[in-house]
């Protein structure tokens, strides 16, 4: 007798083990199926998943999640966490699968590109006039595919009570300041290890200064064209052999340490956007900053880009696809859902229905040279996928651990790195 | 009756570990290896297309594949023998009678609770700060500098680190293989005046021959296999001089999304393991002694 009900026992426990594992599966089947059956005019029982790439935002977006859950009757909004480097991978297996979120991070350039078939058109929202020119994610095909999370610009912050800005604006004064700065025992600029703050940003720079950078990219890649030889690159290699023999070395410098020496002084000028305020927040600065653009052939615009952008997830249920687009609606045109843009995440709208008067001072700068329209468009995102890690990064490892290397030497490594990108 | 009792609980035992297999490791393999045809970029709604065995020739003249194999075999060799030196020694001092020896055991196995991902970040800062310290303290500059960053020692702080990590593990091993050698055959030997070198060299050593090939086995294969301390310590760099096998294929699919051409590396890789393990199975397994 006992042992007839163990050996039920067991078998109960692996039957339901297996089920577990189907669980996840059939759940969603009989949600879809429901779902579509109930489809009214009404939004009801629906959970929505947001699933996004900004560490930084994870717990102001779910005290949003919670309070808009709160408010409506019957729409539940999840958060999914991540640990933001890996997210592209994570989210390519979870559509791959099927079990996609409703609201992801769908990127900008390439990224946005890439997922372009899975996102929903969002062009007939009543919203996106509101969008900033120039900041829409759209697709090859002309779909509306992203709303900006918000604008970003980056060039060298600086120390106002260090540098006198409005001296430098040319390589000769650029590079007689840094002299200066070193000789007054300040560490005159510093870049960082990590791979964008190390080559992809400052290298965006004459990138974004030719005619056409689409064209130019495109060119790069079909071999017509090379940065060797090109004059505003090889006027940007000029700055970058100053950076290397004025500046401190990137590749023994993380961006704590950066950040940390620039808010106690140390250092006057450091190549960074206005992200680099929140690393700030732990020190008493006793003086005022600001951005600088780098003047490669005079240049005096800094670079302004939308980092990331909010998208929907085309192959979710329609009842999903609904509550999702009120969702984005309230969070871009209440004034609840725009405090939380502005003053809880810290973003400088990239939309036209928002107030900027709260922002931090390098919010306030890149603000300001939006709307004077200094601004050059973020070009590494429409670069070869996997660049920067994988070939630009070594390369410019090169650059800076071997002094006797010139500018030129280095263009032709970058060339190099490109054709081994797209080869 | 009794037979079909026998049946039920055979399946009972069974069958969720042959589920498990089948779902988590014999289906993906096999999908893996069809992939590995592919053109692809590992978006399910892209197109998928097939053209046979390019992948697999590409391989050969792909220059910094060849080399991060290189950079492996390398690894391997080297971590493996110094692991496997390390954790006997190890193994040999704390089965001493030490008062310490309960201690020293878990301080050398300590490092193996940590995982690869944190003990990088860990050395990363120690090679970073400490080395540089040290080497402007002491002026001794030349060895102690930033390993990382340099393009020949690079690798060697990698296997510092892994080897650091590793030797513990390895040593539990042989503590069990040195434990398990009869005491009358290492006393009859003293009483006949083996020193203890030659106790070590004629008795102590073919006795281990078992846990040398699961120590080898264990070493050759984790070191072949080596990603977390690659990726956290110097992430491929200097200039890709550390790119090991496996950070090789997970660039090629996640960074420069060649889902297929990483796939059919992939495929390689797992070649790569089973042949060298299976060799040095063989081979060991041959010099095993019976008691």
């Amino acid at each position: 007798m006992l042992k007839k009900i163990s050996v039920i026992l067991v078998s109960i426990l692996i039957i339901s083990t297996i089920a577990v594992g189907c669980k996840s599966e059939s759940a969603s089947d009989t949600q879809s199926t429901d779902t579509t059956q109930t489809t009214g005019s009404k939004v009801k029982d629906v959970t929505i998943t947001i699933f996004q790439s900004k560490v930084e935002i994870t717990e102001q977006l779910e005290k949003l999640a919670k309070e808009y859950s709160d408010m409506t009757d019957g729409v539940e909004v999840e958060v999914w966490g991540t640990t933001g480097d890996d997210y592209m991978t994570q989210l390519q297996t979870k559509l791959g699968a099927g079990q996609g979120p409703t609201i992801l991070s769908a990127g900008v350039g390439t990224e946005a590109e890439d997922l372009s078939d899975y996102l929903y058109d969002l062009s007939n929202e009543e919203y996106v006039k509101y969008i900033a020119p120039g900041m829409e994610v759209r697709s090859k095909d002309g779909k509306l595919i992203g709303i900006p999370y918000g604008a970003e610009g980056f060039g060298f912050v600086y120390n106002k009570s260090l540098v006198d800005a409005s001296k430098i604006t040319d390589y000769d004064s650029f590079s007689n300041t840094l002299k200066e700065l070193k000789e007054s025992d300040v560490q005159a600029v510093s870049l960082t290890k990590e791979a964008y703050f190390l080559i992809a940003h400052i290298l965006n720079v004459p990138f974004a200064l030719q005619d056409d950078p689409e064209a130019f990219v495109e060119e790069l890649t079909n071999g017509t064209k090379k940065m060797t030889g090109n004059p505003i690159f090889e006027e940007w290699a000029k700055f970058m052999e100053i950076i290397k023999s004025e500046g401190v070395n990137p590749l023994e410098i993380n961006y704590d340490t950066q950040t940390g020496d620039f808010a106690t002084g140390k250092t006057a000028m450091i190549h960074q956007g206005n992200w680099a305020y929140g690393m700030f927040d732990s020190y008493d600065i006793d003086f005022d900053m600001g951005i600088l653009s780098m003047p490669v052939n005079g240049n005096d615009k800094i670079s302004v880009g939308i980092p990331n952008s909010w998208g929907i997830n085309a192959s979710a249920s329609e009842d999903e696809i609904k509550a999702a687009l009120e969702f984005l609606d309230w969070l871009f045109t209440s004034e609840k859902g725009q405090s939380y843009i502005v003053d809880k995440f810290g973003f400088i709208p990239a939309m036209t229905n928002m107030k900027t008067d709260t922002l931090d001072p390098l919010g306030k700068e890149v603000a300001e040279y939006t709307a004077s329209g200094k601004t050059l468009p973020w070009v590494f995102n429409i670069w070869p996928a996997g660049i920067v890690n994988n070939d630009f990064v070594p390369a410019t490892q090169k650059f800076f651990s071997n002094e006797k290397m010139t500018g030129n030497e280095f263009l032709q490594e970058l060339d190099k790195a490109w054709e081994n990108a797209t080869k | 009756m009794k037979k079909s009792k026998k049946k039920m609980w055979f399946a009972v035992f069974t069958l969720p570990t042959v589920f498990i297999f089948l779902t988590v490791v014999l289906i993906p393999f096999s999908m893996g290896i069809v992939y590995s045809f592919f053109e692809w970029d590992g978006m399910a709604l892209h197109e998928k297309k097939f053209i046979g065995f390019s992948n697999y020739i590409n391989m050969f003249s792909d220059e910094r594949f060849i080399s991060s194999i290189w950079i492996t075999v390398k690894y391997t060799l080297i971590a493996a023998l110094i692991i496997n030196v390390l954790g006997l020694l190890f193994a040999l001092l704390v089965t001493q009678k030490l008062k310490v020896r309960n201690t020293l055991r878990t301080m050398f196995f300590m490092p193996n609770l940590i995982g690869g991902l944190i003990l990088g970040f860990i050395w990363q800062f120690i090679f970073m700060k400490v080395f540089e310290q040290i080497g402007s303290s002491t002026g001794l500059d030349n060895i102690f500098f930033n390993w990382i960053l340099d393009e020949k020692f690079a690798l060697f702080a990698i296997i510092l680190v892994s080897t650091w990590q590793m030797a513990g593990y390895i040593m539990i091993i042989y503590i069990t293989g040195i434990q398990s050698i009869p005491t009358e055959l290492l006393e009859a030997a003293k009483v006949d005046g083996a020193g203890y070198f030659q106790r070590f060299k004629s008795i102590m050593f073919p006795l281990l021959t078992p846990a040398f090939t699961v120590s080898l086995f264990l070493s050759l294969s984790n070191s072949f296999k080596i990603y977390d301390v690659n990726l956290s310590l110097t992430g491929g760099g200097p200039y890709n001089s550390t790119e090991m096998f496996a950070m090789n294929v997970y660039n090629e699919i996640f960074s420069y999304k060649n889902f297929g051409y990483g796939q059919s590396k992939a495929v390689m890789f797992f070649f790569f393991v089973a042949l060298i393990t299976l060799v040095q199975v063989y081979l060991s397994k041959k010099r095993e002694v019976e008691m």
